[in-house]
């Protein structure tokens, strides 16, 4: 869990939500922009996951692992269900489905650092 | 007036449009409720069992509104929203009341305060929402 991963998945988060809403707001369908955001903070997130897997199999471990390990699997389904609910959405709300998908990321994230950093007890 | 009609048929019209965000929201508590539950009854049962098991209840809730709206399942959907209102306000009153009884978080505790209170914003969108998106002559 590096601090640089967890504010680049924050920033790619931030913008795909943007992204989404944007798009709702001018009351248009998603496109090319907000499938290559989803597919760089999947991307960003399946780095994470395995440097942290890397990590607690060198030995590292957080407190509470069975609640780390659930948000860690839960995060990486995110962008992808997101982005498959929004794909067969014809109207100017798949951003917006986006978005909340994004924004469950950010949030995610920083509960997973903090899990991570938690010294027991 | 050649529309077609069927856009709002029997199925589908619940999860259409803004219904589509709802369902998405719906999902993500499912999942987090459902994780969440899983760890508390698997590593604490016995710390809080009502408690958990309340923790587990609101899983299967937010499961069951996340499919009925998303196949249109129109007083499924009204069942489980009905039943999330009053239990985040049943959960939440009964939180701040005997906080003994409910040690750890869960997705109800305190009105969903852990999760900036949408829990107890999406039961009265959710409302809205079937109110709006009512199946008239089908129903």
């Amino acid at each position: 869990m590096t601090p640089v991963l967890v504010v680049a998945v924050t920033v790619v988060a931030a913008l795909l939500a943007l992204a989404g809403l944007a798009s709702t707001l001018a009351r248009r369908r998603i496109g090319l922009l907000h499938l290559w955001a989803a597919a760089v903070l999947e991307a960003l997130l399946v780095i994470q996951a395995v440097l942290a897997v890397a990590a607690l199999v060198g030995g590292e471990r957080p407190p509470d692992i069975p609640t780390f390990l659930g948000y860690l699997g839960g995060i990486l389904l995110l962008p992808v269900a997101g982005v498959l609910w929004a794909r067969s959405e014809p109207t100017r709300w798949a951003g917006t489905v986006l978005a909340v998908a994004a924004g469950a990321v950010g949030v995610m994230i920083w509960r997973l650092l903090q899990l991570w950093e938690a010294t027991g007890g | 007036m050649a529309e077609p009609t069927d856009e709002r048929g029997s199925t589908g019209t619940t999860a259409g449009g803004p219904g589509r965000v709802l369902v998405a929201v719906y999902g993500i508590f499912t999942l987090a409720a459902g994780a969440r539950a899983a760890v508390q009854l698997a590593t604490r049962f016995s710390e809080a069992p009502v408690a958990y098991l309340l923790s587990a209840f609101a899983a299967v809730v937010y499961g069951v509104a996340t499919v009925a709206l998303a196949r249109g399942r129109w007083r499924l959907a009204l069942a489980a929203c009905s039943v999330e209102l009053a239990g985040v306000l049943a959960v939440g009153t009964l939180s701040l009341l005997d906080r003994a009884a409910f040690p750890d978080e869960t997705v109800w505790s305190v009105y969903g305060q852990g999760y900036l209170f949408i829990p107890l914003v999406l039961p009265v969108i959710g409302l809205l929402w079937l109110r709006r998106s009512r199946p008239g002559a089908r129903a």
